[in-house]
């Protein structure tokens, strides 16, 4: 287990987060980073696809509760990110495998420490099994 | 090309050789077909059917003696579940030029599918050993080979999964619904008759929603807001009111439309036999996108409510098509 390096995807609202920062150099320490214009655009349909693609988590990083830029899209995002829980968890999936922060960080510099810190979540929980 | 005769002509023709099979499925699809009631009769006449075990007592080896692609039309319904049912179903696709996937259970999985949400252990050791009916002081479990007085009798091997018909053999065309409706079923096999097939991995039913063509409709408020959701016995439910704006989950909005709407009929809610609509793979992620816009909820407390309101999410949002959908079945 201990060579197991988890794949993960980050979704992060172009908002909130990161539009200050030097995208290239972000893009170069986070892997499989995909700035969005607002965290409400994520669908389950997103997510289920990224585990089907084989990663072992995903990061939605939106924007505080009532500071979304289109009103309401992180809010929607995190009520459908509830109910996906729902879903994984009776397929077998740890729900904490995906995982919704609602803050903000224009320079981007608290990404990669986010991403590294549910790494090392999910490097508990080893990698997704491919069914 | 045009196959068959028409009804009271005496040409001796060949008619073209059609196969009806069920896997694993209920027989309610084979039922269907003889809901077609005297339409049944044209469709005889202007075909063979060589195969329908539910009906006729027909064997496994007469279809194995016949030329590969001999079969002009085979509709399979079911799932597969075990290797009796996927021998038959690679035997029919050996001896057919076409393959209809038949029903919501060869479409998706089906109600059986929902057996994904389990193991094969958790399934035996239910049903053999810990259900409180069964009296099994032995503890025998089926095996595939059995040896009785010397003989050796076998059973078909029980799969670790369900899957649908497609993840077992190519298909030609899809007919969904629980079952599908005689006038898909009449139009599946003129279609067929007549070669005026759509391209192929078409599904021979609308493209939309069930909401589209929902006569509740026009009753649907212009946001929909949900605090909990009911279940359709917690309510008197309105026959006339959409079901979403009583509070009760109806999934009319992610199914393909096609079955004329017969559980809205009955005042029950739509349960997505039809499967996702056209160009949507997993109908489940697409529901939440929908339910997730109708719960009116404010702060954490009021989601918390709303959601020990749902009974079995899962279950309820693949209760047909767990199969086929992204998750396809419990990691263990």
């Amino acid at each position: 287990m201990s060579d197991f390096e988890p794949k993960l995807v980050c979704f992060s609202c172009r908002f909130g987060w990161g539009y200050l920062g030097d995208q290239h150099a972000l893009s170069a320490q986070i892997k499989n980073w995909i700035p969005i214009i607002c965290s409400g655009k994520v669908d389950a349909t997103h997510v289920l696809d990224a585990f089907k693609h084989g990663a072992d988590g995903v990061l939605i990083l939106g924007c505080p509760a009532g500071e979304c830029h289109y009103q309401d899209g992180n809010a929607e995002s995190k009520k459908r990110i509830l109910l996906l829980q729902k879903l994984l968890d009776a397929c077998g999936i740890d729900p904490s495998r995906v995982r919704m922060e609602m803050s903000l960080d224009p320079e981007g510099k608290k990404i990669p420490g986010l991403v590294k810190n549910m790494s090392d979540t999910i490097k508990k929980l080893g990698p997704v099994k491919m069914v | 090309m045009k196959y068959g005769t028409k009804r009271g002509e005496t040409e001796m023709v060949a008619k073209p050789k059609v196969a009806i099979t069920w896997l694993g499925g209920c027989g309610g699809c084979d039922e269907a077909v003889v809901d077609l009631n005297e339409a049944l009769l044209d469709v005889t006449n202007a075909v063979d059917v060589i195969f329908w075990p539910v009906a006729l007592d027909f064997k496994y080896h007469h279809l194995e003696k016949m030329a590969d692609g001999d079969i002009v039309l085979s509709i399979i319904n079911g799932n597969v579940r075990n290797s009796e049912q996927e021998e038959v179903a690679k035997l029919l696709r050996k001896k057919s030029k076409l393959v209809l996937s038949f029903g919501a259970c060869a479409c998706f999985g089906g109600t059986p599918g929902m057996a994904n949400f389990r193991t094969k252990d958790d399934i035996f050791n239910w049903v053999y050993r810990d259900a409180p009916t069964v009296v099994n002081p032995q503890g025998n479990y089926p095996q595939v080979k059995t040896k009785v007085d010397g003989k050796e009798l076998t059973l078909p091997a029980f799969y670790e999964q369900v899957f649908a018909l497609n993840q077992i053999i190519d298909v030609d065309y899809y007919l969904p619904g629980c079952p599908p409706p005689p006038d898909l079923i009449a139009n599946a096999v003129t279609a067929v008759l007549e070669g005026k097939l759509p391209p192929k991995g078409s599904t021979l039913a609308p493209h939309k929603a069930l909401c589209d063509s929902c006569k509740r409709n026009k009753t649907k408020p212009q946001r929909i807001a949900i605090k909990e959701l009911k279940r359709i016995h917690e309510i008197e439910a309105s026959p006339d009111t959409c079901f979403l704006a009583q509070g009760v989950l109806c999934l009319g909005m992610a199914t393909r439309d096609g079955c004329g709407a017969v559980c809205i009929e009955t005042n029950i809610p739509c349960r997505g036999c039809f499967g996702p609509v056209e160009g949507v793979k997993d109908a489940g992620a697409k529901t939440i996108a929908a339910l997730a816009s109708m719960l009116d909820v404010q702060n954490d407390d009021e989601m918390k409510k709303a959601m020990d309101s749902i009974d079995d999410l899962a279950g309820y949002l693949y209760r047909f098509s767990l199969p086929t959908s992204s998750l396809k079945k419990r990691r263990t």
